[in-house]
């Protein structure tokens, strides 16, 4: 007993997995594990790790002194996350927006966030409705990144009206998630895009190898996607290769997939790895060892590059919250090797000397930073002319204009490992059907039934 | 990489020490990047000189590469 109260390292909230109630919850430490435990009266306790290993949970923070929406749609009534819209309680401005702009989709997959396997859906949202929501995303947090997802964008013939429509709004940076089937499909289509103001393309990418695409996806997928960036790369689009990380799958095929991507840089710009988290109906909670956590992304980084990319080069976030994140940019020099750039633990190396940073400011700099990192980088590189003599910071001026590449992750949460601290501190919101913005784990909650919270 | 020179002719002079300010070798290091220029330094106490149109050009570029979020 006295072991179990010295191991409680902090106190949040979360929910039942099964009633939803709000729960108090701790994180605690075992060992070299951190887990997430909270018990319902009614359907008993739940632990979920949620860190294991190196760096240390503890050590591991980057506090934000909280910002509110620059207006809340939404009141406090039943308590977070059942008001989200967002609600006056919330703590970080919108960084990126997305906008679902149909449920349909021509895959299969067995992993998806928004569970949309078929190809006939309900009807799209029309122009009219998707610029309400453009609309609303100005009123409640101003000019912001704007990610396009589904289902499939690409689906839609009008998904250049849609990005045009965008531009005319507002916002300079619009990135497209997708599975890339239409982009390597079509040679003419990522330049139709990139015309209508397209800067970004979130490239679904599980890894390098058949097996991986099959086990995921459904069917082997490997031309597609280098047709896809081949596509992307010859409209100058800039691309992030966003590969789902599931135990037993593809956690071997992450330096592969980090050495594809600088490969083909600069069009490719960085690759943002998803650790698989659990939506749909679980009668028995997912097993721990289905779960990689943040740090364990790290450590195969490091292990699977032979110490060629370093965990300790790695940041927690200045925008959303330290657990939900990591990233650290890199230049590729002449040779193709990763030289980090980043900054790396001074952000996160110490907890009594961390003086919190304005939740506000860290939205900022997380939209221009993402922005530029994300977006094709050539427009910007101009060479100075061959008489000019080149110091070392000429030198580096001009490869970091076009060979600058971001290594990030981003955990996000489920029902067992929910985390309402992590709820209140997101900057990634979903505009729902009505206009509202929810963050992007309470809009994607299922219940261990299968009951969606929001969708 | 090499050393390049932004040695020039200056009217600056280090006003604690009163010295003609020499060129110096020296490395600029900003977050994890370092760079080696020679730049104009007083002799005795190696108080450096770094002009405007190089702190709010090229410095300023490399910092904003550099930034990070």
């Amino acid at each position: 007993m006295n072991q179990q109260v010295q191991s409680v390292l902090s106190t949040t909230k979360s929910l039942c997995p099964v009633c939803f109630a709000q729960l108090p919850a701790t994180r605690h430490r075992e060992g070299d594990a951190i887990y997430l435990v909270k018990s319902c009266p009614e359907h008993g306790t739940f632990r979920t790790v949620i860190w294991r290993d190196a760096p240390v949970f503890e050590n591991w923070q980057r506090p934000k002194i909280p910002s509110t929406p620059q207006k809340a749609f939404t009141q406090r009534d039943k308590g977070c996350p059942l008001d989200c819209g967002l609600c006056s309680n919330h703590k970080q401005h919108t960084c990126t927006a997305l906008l679902e702009i149909t449920k349909r989709c021509n895959l299969h997959c067995p992993v998806c966030f928004a569970d949309t396997s078929q190809t006939d859906g309900p009807l799209d949202p029309d122009l009219e409705t998707i610029e309400f929501w453009y609309d609303r995303v100005l009123e409640a947090s101003g000019p912001c990144n704007i990610q396009i997802s589904g289902g499939e964008p690409t689906v839609r013939k009008d998904l250049p009206d849609i990005i045009a429509l965008g531009k005319r709004k507002g916002f300079p940076f619009l990135q497209l998630n997708t599975n890339g089937l239409q982009l390597a499909a079509d040679p003419s289509y990522a330049m139709e895009l990139k015309q209508a103001g397209l800067s970004s393309v979130f490239l679904q990418f599980d890894g390098t190898n058949e097996e991986v695409h099959r086990v995921l996806r459904g069917r082997n997928l490997c031309d597609i996607k280098e047709k896809a960036v081949h596509h992307c790369a010859q409209a100058e689009l800039g691309i992030v290769l966003v590969p789902t990380l599931v135990p037993g799958v593809n956690i071997h095929e992450i330096n592969a997939i980090v050495d594809f991507g600088v490969r083909n840089a600069p069009a490719v710009r960085g690759v943002h790895f998803q650790p698989v988290s659990y939506f749909g109906r679980y009668p028995t909670p997912p097993a721990d060892r289905d779960r990689l956590t943040l740090p364990e992304v790290l450590a195969q980084l490091e292990r699977q590059s032979n110490g060629r990319i370093q965990a300790s080069w790695f940041a927690p976030p200045a925008c959303e919250h330290a657990l939900c994140s990591f990233h650290a940019s890199f230049l590729i020099d002449e040779e193709n090797r990763l030289r980090p750039l980043s900054s790396g633990q001074s952000a996160c190396c110490s907890t009594s000397e961390q003086s919190p940073i304005s939740a506000r400011e860290g939205r900022q700099k997380s939209i221009s930073f993402t922005a530029r990192q994300w977006s094709h980088p050539l427009p910007m590189a101009k060479p100075p002319g061959a008489a000019t003599p080149l110091d070392d910071l000429d030198r580096f001026l001009l490869r970091a204009k076009t060979h600058t590449f971001s290594i990030s992750a981003m955990a996000f949460q489920d029902i067992w490992n929910l985390d309402l601290e992590r709820v209140q501190g997101c900057c990634i919101h979903i505009v729902s059907p009505e206009g509202n913005l929810v963050p992007f784990c309470a809009y994607n909650i299922t219940s261990s039934q299968g009951i969606a919270l929001y969708r | 990489m090499t050393t390049f020179s932004f040695a020039q002719d200056t009217p600056w002079k280090c006003a604690a020490c009163d010295q003609p300010l020499i060129p110096r070798k020296m490395s600029i290091t900003y977050l994890k990047s370092e760079f080696h220029v020679e730049l104009m330094a007083c002799p005795q106490c190696n108080m450096t000189l770094v002009e405007e149109d190089l702190a709010v050009g090229k410095m300023f570029e490399v910092e904003q590469l550099l930034e990070d979020k």
